[in-house]
């Protein structure tokens, strides 16, 4: 037998635990700004898609970095031409995900009778901007993860989604609040 | 080209998941009035939905290179090997919740926090909704990865965007289900 159940929670626990500990302070800030939410439902609504999309984004871009590595295409430089060019088409796919998404949240929420307070314009720029911030460190995120673990010898494959993911929620959450801030919705 | 094939390929499925979190994200708009009746219960949600995609895309991850190496397939999906899979994504998914909802409670009361849960509601919640959760998310997963060998394709490509995009959704239904269950009985 390959697999027993003590040896797979054994692995596990260690980064299960370092994962909970960053969310427990992205969730402490969501209830920090508790009111403010209530007040602007559709934040509340944006806070699990902002998170979704960073953290695909960082996956898939951390999966081809681990596939081009193993192969040989992508070699262990911070200049390589390749690890670039996914980069920068990572930030292009999260630009027009949140973009997307964003008009279609808020014409769910003004269909569905919520209280909105914003307007479509500044909810979309609220919007894009986050996720364009939060794409930029999630992808250097991964590049440094997949890079780090290989030249390690780790696997890149079992390094980058939990690391991406985690952080992706706690940096979206921070970064989705202080652009809502710097514009001066709901002060 | 080479970049807008890679655009074409992943966008569209980056953009359902993100539909699924729309749904995800609806259903805390609609437990407004639970966050505010129960202090602590927000600071949960990010961490409860994580730790479902782990443990689930893990498990996932780990039947794909069992099916990879020989080990199960559609005709002897249902043995020892699955089992103790089984079993410890369980058991991970019980300790870990214990472990939220005491951080939650432990953060919240401290400066500069101070806010003041009621930990014994806090707790079964979070312990409620992760089992729960754990045990739908845990039969999705083996019911996914049936058909995928049953088709023949590749359970890696298949089981993460899949799981990713379930997990949220019935993970917050279920802290939603937990939550309203446990302010009627406590």
């Amino acid at each position: 037998m390959i697999y027993s159940w003590k040896k797979i929670v054994k692995h596990g626990i260690p980064l299960l635990v370092l994962a909970v500990v960053i969310e427990i302070f992205a969730g402490q800030i969501l209830q920090g700004k508790q009111e403010m939410l209530i007040l602007l439902p559709i934040f509340l609504i944006s806070v699990p898609v902002v998170n979704s999309i960073s953290g695909n984004i960082g996956s898939v871009l951390g999966a081809r970095l681990a596939s081009g590595l193993h192969v040989g295409y992508i070699s262990l430089n911070l200049k390589d031409k390749e690890m670039h060019d996914n980069l920068l088409t990572a930030l292009l796919i999260g630009v027009i995900t949140y973009f997307v998404l964003a008009i279609v949240i808020y014409y769910m929420a003004l269909f569905g009778g919520l209280r909105m307070g914003i307007d479509l314009i500044e909810f979309v720029a609220i919007l894009v901007i986050t996720g364009f911030l939060l794409v930029c460190i999630v992808s250097i995120m991964s590049v440094l993860t997949a890079f780090l673990s290989f030249k390690r010898g780790l696997d890149p494959d079992d390094m980058v989604a939990p690391v991406v993911t985690t952080v992706g929620d706690a940096m979206g959450i921070v970064i989705l609040f202080l652009v809502i801030g710097i514009f001066g919705v709901g002060i | 080209m080479y970049a807008k094939e890679m655009v074409k390929q992943s966008l569209p499925l980056i953009v359902f998941c993100g539909l699924g979190a729309i749904v995800a994200g609806s259903t805390l708009g609609v437990m407004i009035d639970l966050f505010e009746s129960i202090p602590g219960l927000i600071v949960v949600i990010p961490g409860i939905i994580a730790i479902r995609g782990n443990i689930s895309t893990a498990l996932g991850s780990r039947l794909g290179s069992a099916y990879h190496l020989g080990i199960i397939d559609a005709d002897n999906l249902w043995n020892e090997e699955l089992k103790q899979n089984i079993v410890g994504s369980l058991v991970l998914s019980f300790l870990v919740a214990t472990i939220i909802g005491i951080l939650a409670y432990v953060t919240s009361i401290l400066p500069p926090i101070n806010v003041y849960p009621d930990p014994v509601k806090l707790i079964s919640i979070v312990l409620i909704a992760g089992f729960i959760s754990a045990v739908i998310l845990t039969l999705l997963t083996i019911g996914i990865i049936y058909l995928v060998f049953k088709r023949g394709y590749d359970p890696d490509n298949i089981t993460g965007p899949a799981l990713a995009t379930f997990g949220d959704v019935i993970t917050i239904f279920c802290i939603f289900g937990s939550a309203v269950l446990v302010e009627v009985m406590v």
